[in-house]
């Protein structure tokens, strides 16, 4: 049980590392709607992760 | 039914992420970008392809007259087929052509760079003498419908260099 939360964070620890390159490299080369779009996807993300970790009682 | 919900909420956080991903790879990836060096007294510097997307209408170069210019233009095909435009260079002073530098096709395979150099001699362009108070002259360069200005400064004399010092 115990190492399947390392690996749930492992992974959870390369998505953010692989959207932060994606960040820091093309967030340039983003349209103005692009960027619009995509912080409404961010701050959608985080907050239905919220609700799912807040049903799970957490 | 609180499981559905709360896998609901999983599901839509995933789709959030794959939104994410896919507006970086498609508005922020793929595409056809420009990046240009330009001569800045000894050094080069590099004009980003997002500079001209953003905020920067030109480039600026400076170059002492005697000096040649070396510019550098790199075009970068991120797309699944292949970008050919007809490159068009030409050097402009107060709205007016003074030579034509460069025409030709250029073609680039898919997710390919390609690169055209070309050379300045500021003693062609102004063989009467150096300028007394600096001369400006504007590079263009046009690609296909895509057109991006280099305004250069050519000041009157290379500065003399003050290092090693005169031995005495």
């Amino acid at each position: 049980m115990r190492l399947e939360y390392i690996l749930i964070g492992f992974g959870i620890l390369l998505c953010l590392a692989g959207i932060g390159y994606l960040a820091a490299e093309y967030v340039k080369y983003l349209s103005e709607a692009g960027k619009l779009v995509s912080l409404l996807l961010t701050v959608g993300m985080f907050a239905f992760l919220g609700k799912y970790f807040d049903g799970l009682g957490w | 039914m609180a499981t559905k919900r709360r896998d609901l909420f999983l599901y839509l956080t995933i789709a959030c992420f794959v939104g994410l991903i896919a507006i970086f790879i498609a508005d922020g990836y793929i595409g056809v970008y420009d990046a240009i060096y330009i001569p800045m007294g000894e050094r080069q510097q590099k004009i980003e392809a997002d500079q001209w997307l953003q905020w920067f209408q030109y480039g600026r170069a400076e170059i002492g007259w005697g000096e040649k210019a070396n510019f550098r233009y790199e075009v970068d095909n991120r797309q699944f087929s292949t970008y050919s435009a007809d490159i068009e260079l030409s050097v402009w002073h107060t709205n007016e052509k003074l030579r034509d530098l460069l025409s030709q096709p250029m073609s680039i395979a898919a997710f390919d760079k390609g690169q055209l150099e070309w050379v300045i001699d500021t003693t062609e362009l102004l063989p009467g003498g150096a300028p007394e108070q600096g001369y400006e002259f504007t590079v263009i360069i046009k690609r296909g419908e895509i057109e991006r200005e280099v305004i250069v400064y050519m000041y009157p004399r290379t500065p003399v260099s003050i290092y090693p010092p005169t031995p005495r």
